[in-house]
């Protein structure tokens, strides 16, 4: 026992922790043999190894960050300012703006090759088949899923517009006396937006996204965003 | 060093977070030999106060980050990536690199050089379904993957950056574990998409990276395994409270996933989720797509196998003629197939057809993840091997008139004794079409494509012993 409180001290976890990272590296140093069976192109593989951690943690990342950043950052501010009346601030647009985005980027990053034709001349080699048109099809794929998000959109909205005018008329043939119960605006408000977020036919990520706009995890932090135009921007 | 380093702990337990960082500048410095370097203090390093930007605690300020959601991808990862990685080394198996010279000049002597069977022949979209799903999962996960990171990126920043010795060791390993992860994706993808950007071998190094990722892989496993299922079954909210507050109370404890002044949500952590869903659907269905073919073949509308020329002929190759290099008069009438076992033989295509003549569909399967199924018509293997009196268990040699590495292979005798394994002169009921390997090409059930080799000139048989 003392011994393996020996262990923790010296090292800062049990001796498990050492033995299996002692064997990840055992296999890892085992696995580079392999490539030294081509030593001229070791460096390479290493190259491309190396550049693929650096790439992905400090361009890739930082990079589509900050695009959100800047597309979307302002929204961080809108959602915490003072409560507005418009279709705008009553459903919130971001969600579908963001998820068509995020999911054109997706297909960019994963097929970049192909839809910039930098394999055409292989691939007309492999195939037999002159292969262009990729970067027209990627902007049609983009272009179908806003549209499918604006399809979403529009449906949201107009379901709150219909409930809003439904509570307008609502309001008006009520007696005086019965206008005190009325529901207090905010109750107005959650309520259309209980029914903006109903499914509406086939579901779509915007859908999904738009169903529940209020439950990302912590209460959003007043004192932290109100300084947030002095902050670096933040990922996310 | 390391071990110098190590001694240095001890003296750790009792000293502050600054002077136990001079002293590891101190014994780094030293071990280098520099000693105005040992006597230079480091104001900026103080575990305590991080420097400014992506160091600190209040830069990472999306409220979706906290350990629930990185426990999420890590399960669809722990669950998607053994298929990837099995699937993998299936398809090196069915490569049979023990045989011939099919280790395409991988020397497979090394520590991870093996294949643990005979690939069989049954059934015979074997090798369709182990390399679709290799590639079909593989690019399913990307978006998995890609969120996994940014969930836990402020831990590449954590402050200080190194504690003890297990800290440093574990970053050590999860730079392999990123790396190599990122580097078996980004080469299996642009592979796929026929970009070879790179200056080396892609099937050894996609081969031995994958080594690395399942060492790094099973470690990671090993350390964080109770943290996500924990993570899983606590309540978020309870679990993100303890963790920011163990976080501030013990500053070296480690970043915390969750971002301690986070920014207003705009978006809630199932629409995330549901993102990277729809992006992997998105992804799988390309790759879905060539491989099951058929009317599914136009959802693969940004991969090159998306596509095929139209007519019985029409579906797809992995080269043209004209990229291997044959000539018009090389298949003309003067072409021969030259067998050799016990004896040689040589035959003319009319020989080849007055031959029994046998029809099978089979799958060609690419290790690319496409595949195509047709109606193969030839000469079983078998009684070509007959022809030069190869009796019992043997395996083929093919030589293409295609020079180069991918111009031959080798059938395991499971292969050769298989009623399917033809050489095939016609498909679809119509003779094959250049691109298609006319005037003879292998097919062969269950086998990697490029071991189905076209415009074939000869064919040596081996007796297998024992």
């Amino acid at each position: 026992m003392t011994q393996v409180r020996r262990v923790r001290a010296l090292y800062g976890a049990g001796p498990l922790h050492l033995l299996a990272l002692l064997a990840s590296f055992a296999i890892a140093a085992a696995a580079v043999v392999g490539w030294f069976q081509r030593p001229r192109e070791v460096v390479n593989v290493l190259e491309w190894f190396v550049a693929a951690i650096l790439i992905h943690d400090l361009v890739l990342l930082p990079l589509y960050s900050l695009l959100d950043w800047i597309a979307f950052g302002r929204q961080w501010e809108r959602a915490d300012g003072p409560r507005q009346t418009t279709i705008l601030a009553r459903v919130n647009p971001t969600p579908y703006l963001r998820i068509p985005a995020i999911l054109s980027g997706l297909l960019l990053v994963v097929f970049f090759p192909v839809i910039f034709g930098l394999g055409t001349q292989t691939e007309l080699s492999a195939s037999g088949i002159p292969e262009t048109g990729y970067l027209a099809r990627w902007l049609l794929a983009t272009g179908v899923m806003y549209g499918v998000s604006g399809i979403a959109y529009a449906t949201a909205a107009a379901r709150v517009r219909a409930s809003l005018e439904r509570d307008e008329s609502d309001l008006k043939q009520t007696p005086p006396e019965a206008e005190e119960a009325a529901p207090e605006p905010d109750q107005t408000v959650a309520e259309a937006q209980k029914a903006a977020t109903e499914p509406v036919g086939t579901v779509t990520a915007a859908d999904e996204a738009a169903r529940e706009p209020d439950q990302a995890a912590p209460e959003p932090d007043h004192t932290a965003s109100d300084d947030a135009a002095a902050r670096p921007p933040a990922s996310g | 060093m390391f071990v110098r380093l190590c001694s240095l702990f001890p003296a750790f337990q009792s000293v502050s977070g600054e002077q136990r960082l001079n002293s590891v500048v101190r014994a780094f410095s030293g071990g280098v030999g520099c000693d105005s370097l040992s006597d230079m203090r480091l104001p900026s390093v103080d575990p305590t106060k991080p420097p400014p930007g992506p160091f600190g605690q209040d830069f990472w300020r999306s409220p979706l980050r906290g350990p629930w959601l990185t426990a999420v991808l890590g399960l669809v990862l722990l669950v998607g990536l053994p298929i990837v990685i099995v699937t993998g080394l299936l398809s090196n198996d069915a490569y049979q690199p023990g045989l011939g010279a099919n280790a395409l000049r991988r020397d497979i002597s090394g520590p991870f050089d093996f294949y643990l069977f005979g690939w069989p022949t049954q059934p015979s979209w074997l090798y369709a379904l182990t390399q679709g799903l290799h590639v079909s999962i593989g690019l399913a996960l990307v978006p998995v993957l890609l969120a996994k990171l940014w969930s836990v990126i402020p831990r590449l920043f954590e402050w200080p950056p190194i504690r003890d010795p297990a800290h440093v060791l574990e970053r050590l390993s999860l730079a392999l574990l990123v790396g190599s992860a990122l580097f078996e994706f980004v080469t299996g993808i642009i592979n796929i998409q026929y970009w070879y950007a790179f200056n080396f071998s892609f099937t050894q190094a996609h081969y031995y990276g994958a080594w690395m990722f399942i060492g790094a892989f099973l470690a990671h496993i090993a350390l964080k395994f109770k943290t996500m299922r924990r993570s899983l079954t606590s309540r978020a909210e309870v679990l993100e409270a303890v963790e920011a507050e163990t976080a501030s109370l013990k500053s070296h404890a480690g970043a915390s996933l969750t971002a301690r002044s986070p920014s207003p949500a705009t978006m809630s952590r199932r629409a995330l989720l549901g993102t990277v869903g729809v992006g992997s659907v998105l992804l799988l269905i390309q790759s879905a797509g060539q491989s099951v073919g058929g009317p599914f073949r136009a959802l693969a509308f940004l991969l090159p196998r998306g596509r095929t020329r139209p007519g019985l002929l029409g579906f797809p190759v992995n080269k043209t003629a004209l990229a291997a290099g044959i000539s018009a008069p090389s298949v003309g009438t003067s072409w021969r197939l030259h067998l050799a076992g016990e004896q040689t033989v040589s035959l003319s295509r009319e020989q080849l057809l007055g031959l029994p003549q046998h029809t099978y569909d089979l799958p060609i399967a690419c290790v690319e993840g496409w595949s195509t199924t047709q109606r193969w018509s030839g000469v079983r293997l078998r009684d070509l091997a007959s022809l030069c009196a190869i009796q019992g268990p043997a395996t083929v040699t093919t030589q293409s008139l295609e020079r180069g590495i991918f111009g031959h292979a080798t059938l395991g005798h499971e292969q050769v004794a298989d009623d399917r394994s033809l050489l095939a002169l016609c498909v679809n009921g119509l003779d094959l079409s250049f691109d298609h390997g006319y005037p003879a090409r292998v097919i062969c059930p269950a086998v990697p494509g490029v071991h189905c080799t076209k415009w074939v000139s000869e064919m040596t048989f081996h007796s297998v012993t024992g």
